[in-house]
């Protein structure tokens, strides 16, 4: 039988079915329904929203690491970079007003039920064994979203990873140069590797603190908006005192761990037991020693970052600007 | 049955209890919806196409409502088919578009539309019927059309000339648009470089007739191709067909009246003309409008449709 007569026959089928689960509600019980939330906005079954915790900050900030060391203990998984915080960014749509658009802020408790479905569903399905378990989403790329995911899980637990902006840019400078991890990656997906790291670095550097000021920006908001459990984490912490600031961060959100299963994460992660030949120049793993901006950057880009992230810069590592450091 | 054909068969099922199964988790949640699926009627093709006097005349009917531009196919569409395209399939188990999860994330969608619509559109009885205008929502229409497959298609079409002259007439200075739309950094402006712009639109043309032609053959429910030089040369005889493909009952007498309330002759003179939301509507305006090189540059974009769409080739 050519399959176009299949076809047609499973659309009458198909037809049938549509009758019968709309019209006499039969349902059959072997698709897993997706999560639905009840009348109060709490999770129906699987991952609890509030076993759910958001890492938000911007890229290069030492969220993998983090991520590496809080799947380790015994019923925690990651998640790792959804992106949904990028389908929901706010300034795609800052231009669209009025009722008809689909995230009026007139019917934002509707939309905001629909987003904490989108995204209840979808850890599910990914993470069908993890119920009663913990989820850490890193979406450090998502964090342009991060207020309106907080607000759609407001019970959920979130890290703001934060890390100094210099070190941040001069990270990417490196990724993105000739030779570098990021260009790899983006010549073996097909997209073009030529960089502006290498064509034009001031651009380059211009354009990521652009981009950081406005990742972390909208993290740091989410931040101070989110009621529920967070903590911001700076990774300078993290690099001085790994464990510690590990024990600090569960502490904050209110998340037990076992501190031996800790301790065993925190070493098997450590950069220490990153093999030689993974780390250095143009590599993933590239130096993790904060403050090494003043190596690799010139006096104008770290000008250019002072000068772009300064609110951030002043919050949150406010020593001044490098001049005055000495 | 075949082992393919019971392959087949599985996923079908499978797709189809799970999208539709969601009303009845809906109605447990809570969610009280007015508007029926099946009694959506999607308007997909591209701006400037007609779109806003199609949905007029529906709107017109009783028991009719307009859902003028949710943008819904932009919010999705345009992150899952363009900004996101080499991450679909490749970042596997954790991309939240992710094809493996696409059933997943397919129902959400659903419900922000008819969340969005009966919060919007209460008076939409059980029996009434929607009218979603997204010509510039396009982008998304393949995935809106799989997340509500019962719903009803309309692809509007219009000769991508026409379309190109409108929205550099819309866009330049002192028109509706460009008053409207002032604050935005625009990167190519037709009154400055209108070469490039006649491109960068017939460039967005292409983009969202095609995603809406894929949207429209892979839709197997009631849908309807229109061209916007049909409904002018004849209207009413156009609305009927559109009425009967959609296999939706309408009132010949009442639809004349809609017609007749919404044409071009009722239109008022002052709000007609050159920079003016209503324009010409004249099919072919664009041989005055466009230059033989603006005519050329679309031609070229848009080739392809052209020559499947509007066969006589230009004369420019």
């Amino acid at each position: 039988m050519p399959v176009l007569r299949y076809r047609k026959v499973l659309e009458v089928l198909r037809g049938a079915k549509a009758f019968l689960n709309l019209e006499a509600g039969v349902t059959h019980g072997t698709v897993s329904e997706p999560t639905r939330t009840d009348p109060d906005g709490r999770s129906a079954g699987g991952i609890a929203p509030e076993n759910m915790i958001w890492i938000f900050g911007t890229g290069r900030t030492g969220s993998t690491w983090l991520a590496a060391m809080m799947e380790e203990p015994e019923g925690h998984k990651v998640w790792f970079e959804p992106r949904v915080g990028t389908v929901f960014d706010p300034q795609r749509f800052q231009r669209h007003g009025g009722k008809h658009f689909i995230l009026a802020s007139q019917y934002k408790d509707v939309w905001l039920r629909s987003i904490r479905n989108f995204i209840l569903d979808g850890a599910n399905a990914r993470f069908p064994e993890l119920a009663g378990g913990y989820l850490a989403v890193k979406e450090p790329g998502g964090s342009v979203g991060a207020g309106l995911i907080m607000e759609a899980l407001p019970e959920s637990g979130m890290v703001l990873l934060i890390r100094d902006p210099r070190d941040v840019v001069a990270s990417w400078l490196d990724a993105t140069r000739k030779g570098g991890w990021q260009t790899r990656r983006r010549g073996e997906d097909g997209r073009r590797a030529e960089s502006l790291a290498e064509t034009n670095p001031n651009a380059f550097v211009r354009r990521h603190a652009d981009a950081y000021l406005h990742h972390v920006g909208s993290a740091r908001r989410a931040y101070d908006a989110h009621r529920g459990r967070k903590v911001v984490v700076r990774y300078e912490d993290l690099r001085a005192d790994t464990l510690r600031t590990m024990k600090r961060m569960y502490g904050e959100l209110a998340v037990p761990v076992d501190e031996a299963r800790l301790v065993q994460a925190v070493e098997k992660h450590s950069w220490e037991n990153i093999p030689q030949e993974e780390k250095g120049q143009g590599k993933f793993y590239r130096k993790a020693t904060p403050q090494a901006w003043r190596e690799d950057l010139t006096r104008h880009q770290v000008k250019t970052v002072e000068r772009i992230t300064a609110p951030l810069l002043e919050e949150f590592y406010p020593t001044g600007p490098a001049e005055q450091e000495g | 049955m075949t082992p393919r054909l019971k392959r087949i068969w599985r996923r079908t099922m499978k797709s189809g209890k799970s999208l539709r199964s969601r009303d009845l988790g809906s109605s447990r949640a809570g969610e009280q919806r007015s508007v029926r699926p099946e009694n959506i009627v999607w308007i997909f093709g591209t701006g400037r196409s007609g779109s806003t006097w199609l949905g007029s005349m529906m709107e017109g009917l009783d028991g009719y409502a307009m859902w003028n531009e949710p943008l819904v196919g932009n919010l999705f569409g345009n992150f899952y088919y363009f900004r996101a395209g080499d991450r679909i399939g490749k970042a596997g188990k954790h991309f939240i578009l992710g094809e493996r999860y696409k059933e997943m994330w397919l129902g959400p969608m659903r419900d922000l539309v008819l969340g969005g619509a009966a919060a919007r559109f209460p008076e939409v009885t059980w029996s009434g019927y929607l009218v979603i205008k997204e010509p510039n929502g396009s982008i998304g229409s393949p995935l809106l059309m799989e997340a509500l497959p019962e719903s009803r298609m309309i692809f509007l079409i219009r000769d991508p000339r026409d379309v190109v002259a409108s929205s550099m007439d819309a866009r330049s200075g002192g028109s509706w648009l460009k008053e409207r739309r002032d604050d935005q950094k625009r990167r190519v402006e037709p009154e400055k470089n209108p070469n490039a712009y006649a491109r960068m639109r017939a460039n967005s043309y292409v983009e969202q007739i095609e995603k809406t032609r894929q949207a429209y053959r892979a839709h197997g429910g009631r849908k309807v191709m229109v061209r916007y030089e049909d409904l002018r040369a004849d209207t009413l005889k156009t609305m009927k067909r559109i009425y009967s493909a959609l296999e939706i009952p309408v009132d010949e007498a009442e639809l004349a009246r809609s017609v007749e309330k919404n044409s071009w002759e009722n239109i008022p003179e002052e709000e007609k003309g050159e920079g003016k939301f209503h324009r010409k509507a004249k099919p072919g305006g664009w041989r005055e409008d466009l230059t033989p090189e603006q005519v050329e540059i679309v031609e070229r974009v848009a080739g392809s449709l052209l020559r499947e769409l509007y066969p006589v080739r230009s004369t420019a």
